[in-house]
């Protein structure tokens, strides 16, 4: 990587070979304002809203398309250019129907913020605007307002050069441009809620988030997908206690810049429905409300009785509760067989590109705790199915529902002499319980997943868990108290301690450095 | 004046290549190949001082130049004759009339950059035309000029006529590649230059059909011939297509620098019906008009032109009478340019309309106070700041018509009525 010095606005930038001047501003912490640039796809140079100054050049450059080159010098605020990002601006608005009251990307709409930063004048448009096509459904999941456009083309482009489906393109011309679907394609590629997510403007609106929530009430945390095994990063956007939107958080290690539609969308099935707040026992063949220790002491006692057992976690559960639930079986149980709920689909092209065939976010994480048995998965659902265990403590998933032959399961469970169902909802296995435990979900809680390729990430509570429900790791941490192992874990960073001290692949390990772009195992430093 | 590029249009059947070849026709392909390295070629177009016609007056020489010699990838040479700046007609005559020229001058060009498949790159409109390239290439193919092993020399060449759809702006170079690519007819971000990344990402040379025409000429009788005509920087002759108000309407080869005035007055027979000459344009619709006294003493040479405050650009001269509406004329010209505006980039596909829809107002007696200034502001911020050269296209002229004409305008406008034409 070749040096290369450049001065911009007067300040020395020391930048590499081959980079450009935006580039090179952003390392350097310059903003130049751009809206068709994106850093994964081509340059299309037609905004041209980072026209930017050189020496010695006689016209204005756009600084998308410029090589930095030694001793070239930039103006990023000249009044050359502070001029030219005006009349972009414009430009841009003069057909624009500035209908920001009713738009849902007010508030994250980069012609608004530009908009106060480089405009800031009345227009001067009095003619009369062109209009175009409103409200025109793309896709299940876009709509289109053509209006709003401003053509920058990333949409365009994200489909021919990241997804290779190429359903979008530009049609007519002058100002009457658009875009527009090819005839007779949809836009429902595994990806296509990107185009939402890279629109600079209120063209491409997501049709399950818009109305829902004005962007500036949305409480942002950085978390985890829970969708694959992928671990894509998201920022979870919260509204009066419920998760509106994922967004995805650039993690070149993981997603880029991406989000599959899937995972994007999974928290409605994940967190819908009613809650349980109350641990629920069985009495007279019905289950009835009752008190925590109550429940615990009934779960202990049941576990602790029965014969060979079954523990089946969720791949949505952390490595930190893994952790415990593997502990906690070793204590209550000499006969145990522990895995995380696994299953395979075949994926097309363009999933690949994001997806993982499993739903398990931290399968891997899981198993690395302890939370394994020799078969894996399908096996131990075999045994189940065949009788060989007497009790199942079943951890977030509803294993009738997404089972193939339910009524063999269903049929299993209920032959069992225990079963515990700790879940956020009565599903159709935890009727069946014993004991039902109201546990949390993925965005209630704090903790790691390991994803498939051995990144270790930070999950976030992004809302807060009804009253009544527990924690898992409270749950599991707990029971091992009821049985007679006491812990004094402070917090989940403290046991995530423990376990990067005891788990081979996890040694060294720090809490605080995996921060919001994750840590590879066997990265950490080993005494 | 002897003439080089409608040297043959009179002779009977002059676009065959019976009648090609009886006024020596192919001789210079015939000596290029045999004799001639590409240096050698290149050098002697250096040498000619030849520019291009297309309108930028770009060196030809230099331009094969900057084709890399070293690189591995298909080199092409593509002759643009998507002729479309309005009132320019030169490059459909020598199509029509000596289409021979067009395909020896594809050639000699294609050798000098050493690619093996030339195009060309016709406007759609122009279906005779295209006709008669594919009828020239045909025989020309027939008589073994092009096609593999050329006249035993080893050197292989295709040439494909390609129609292009009729819009405007593929005539850009980078447009006209994006469109004989099969894309959307828009220019491309420079850099790269299409001399190392044109057509299909590989080096490629657009030349225009002017340009190539001159070409056996100049091998035939030499750089040196050609250089002593014309000024010190404006080479050899060009050819002027003359339209509107004026009494003889039609495309003549000119040398460079002869006087403009002159050239209207006796040449062209001056201003039809003995009415007044009000304005000029001198290179197709995209250059800035002239007033009757700013070309007192023009002549038609890049450097004269420029100096007179326009360009001489394609050559497409647009003469207009003291009965011509100045706003109509501009409004004119704004519709083309919003119609042909590719919409790519934002000053040009916004800004083009705007013009267009004051320009419009005026025109209609609804012009406002401040309407002036503000298409002068709005030109302003379209020029230099897009992609191609066609928001200067379309800036140059409405700057021009308002600051010359401005008078016109004013009167238009406080009326709301045209004080010309009533």
């Amino acid at each position: 990587m070749d040096p290369v010095n450049i001065i911009i606005d007067g300040r020395e930038v020391v930048t590499t070979k081959g980079k450009t001047v935006i580039q090179a501003a952003a390392d350097a912490g310059i903003v130049i304002p751009y809206y068709c640039y994106h850093p994964k796809l081509t340059i299309a140079g037609n905004c041209r809203m980072c026209l930017i100054e050189i020496e010695k050049m006689p016209k204005l450059q756009i600084a998308c398309n410029t090589q930095a080159t030694e001793a070239m010098s930039v103006l990023t605020q000249s009044p050359k250019v502070l001029a030219a990002r005006k009349a972009v601006m414009e430009f841009l608005l003069i057909n624009h129907p500035v209908d920001c009251p009713i738009c849902d990307q007010a508030g994250e709409c980069w012609l608004q913020d530009y908009y106060m930063t480089h405009d800031l004048q009345a227009s001067r448009f009095d003619a009369r605007k062109e209009h175009d096509r409103k409200r025109e459904i793309f896709g299940p999941n876009v709509v289109f307002d053509g209006e709003r456009c401003i053509k920058c083309t990333r949409c365009v482009r994200f489909l021919q050069e990241i997804t290779h489906t190429n359903e979008l393109a530009v049609v007519n011309r002058a100002d009457h441009s658009t875009i527009a679907l090819f005839p007779g394609s949809v836009l429902d590629n595994p990806l296509s809620a990107n185009v939402v997510d890279i629109c600079p403007v209120g063209a491409l609106t997501d049709r399950d988030f818009r109305f829902k929530v004005r962007v500036w009430y949305l409480q942002k945390t950085p978390s985890i997908c829970p969708g694959c095994s992928t671990g894509c990063n998201i920022s979870v956007e919260t509204y009066q206690n419920r998760i509106a939107r994922f967004k995805p958080r650039i993690n070149e290690a993981v997603n880029s810049h991406w989000l599959c539609d899937e995972g994007r969308y999974c928290f409605h099935d994940l967190t819908g429905g009613p809650r349980l707040t109350t641990p629920l026992i069985r009495q007279e063949g019905g289950l009835v409300p009752t008190t925590w220790e109550h429940a615990l002491q009934a779960v202990y006692a049941g576990l602790k009785s029965a014969g060979p057992l079954a523990g089946i976690l969720s791949g949505r559960n952390t490595n930190e509760e893994a952790y415990l639930f593997a502990k906690l079986a070793k204590r209550i149980s000499d006969d145990y067989a522990l895995e995380v709920f696994y299953r395979e689909r075949e994926l097309t092209e363009v999933q690949k590109i994001l997806m993982s065939p499993d739903r398990s976010p931290n399968f891997r994480g899981a198993r690395e705790m302890g939370v394994s048995s020799n078969g894996g998965f399908e096996s131990l659902m075999e045994k189940l199915v065949a009788g060989n265990f007497s009790a199942v403590y079943v951890v977030g998933e509803d294993l009738i529902a997404t089972n193939g032959d339910r009524e063999k399961v269903r049929a299993a469970l209920q032959t069992l002499s225990f079963l515990v169902v700790q879940d956020t909802r009565l599903t159709e296995t935890a009727k069946l319980a014993h004991v039902v435990l109201p546990a949390t979900h993925f965005g209630e809680k704090e903790g790691t997943y390991t994803n498939r390729r051995g990144r270790v990430q930070k999950l976030n509570a992004a809302v807060i868990p009804p009253d009544g429900a527990l924690q898992d790791c409270d749950i599991f941490l707990r029971l091992l108290d009821t049985a007679g192992e006491k812990n004094s874990y402070a917090s989940v960073a403290e046991i995530f301690a423990v376990l990067a001290r005891e788990i081979p692949s996890y040694k060294g390990l720090d809490y605080a450095s995996i921060g919001d772009q994750g840590i590879e195992l066997g990265s950490g430093s080993v005494e | 004046m002897e003439k080089i590029l409608l040297r043959n249009i009179d002779v009977s059947d002059s676009h065959t290549l019976t009648a090609y070849k009886s006024r020596g026709g192919y001789g210079s392909w015939r000596k290029i190949v045999e004799s001639m390295t590409p240096e050698q070629l290149i050098n002697e177009v250096k040498a000619s001082g030849l520019r291009g016609r297309g309108g930028a007056g770009f060196p030809t020489g230099m331009k094969w130049s900057f084709v890399p010699k070293d690189s591995p990838k298909p080199k092409y040479l593509v002759c643009n004759a998507d002729e479309s700046e309005p009132g320019t007609f030169k490059d459909r005559l020598l199509i029509e009339k000596d289409p021979h020229a067009t395909v020896e001058g594809t050639l000699i060009a294609a050798y000098a950059i050493q690619s093996h498949t030339a195009f060309i790159y016709i406007r759609g409109e122009l279906t005779f035309g295209a006709s008669r390239l594919d009828q020239a290439v045909e025989e020309a193919i027939q008589a073994g000029y092009i096609g593999k092993n050329i006249f035993g020399s080893g050197y292989d060449l295709d040439v494909i006529v390609h129609r292009g759809a009729g819009a405007y702006i593929c005539g850009e170079e980078t447009a006209l590649l994006s469109s004989l690519e099969g894309g959307r007819g828009w220019p491309k971000v420079k850099p790269p230059f299409p001399a190392t990344h044109g057509l299909f990402g590989c080096p490629t040379v657009v030349n225009n059909v002017e340009t190539l025409a001159a070409l056996p000429w100049i091998i035939e009788r030499g750089a040196a011939v050609y250089a002593a005509m014309g000024t010190e920087k404006s080479k050899g002759t060009k050819l002027f297509s003359v339209s509107g108000h004026i009494a003889k309407p039609g495309v003549y080869e000119v040398e460079m620098g002869y006087p403009f005035k002159k050239f209207l007055d006796e040449d062209c027979g001056g201003v039809a019906n003995g009415r007044k000459l009000k304005g000029v344009i001198p290179g197709g619709g995209s250059m800035p008009v002239l007033r009757p006294e700013e070309i007192e003493k023009v002549n038609l040479d890049y450097e004269s032109v420029q100096a007179a405050g326009s360009l001489l650009g394609s050559g497409g001269v647009i003469v207009m009478d003291d009965s011509t509406c100045m706003v109509g004329a501009a409004w004119n010209l704004a519709r083309f340019f919003a119609h042909e505006s590719c919409g790519q980039c934002s000053p040009c596909r916004e800004g083009c309309h705007w013009m267009e829809k004051i320009f419009h107002r005026i025109e209609h007696g609804a012009g406002e106070k401040g309407d002036l200034d503000l298409i002068l502001n709005v030109s302003g911020n379209i020029m230099g700041n897009t992609i191609c050269p066609f928001g200067d296209a379309a800036a140059m002229p409405a700057a021009a018509f308002i600051k010359k004409y401005r008078d016109e305008f004013e009167a238009h406008i406080a009326e709301k009525r045209c004080t010309i034409t009533g």
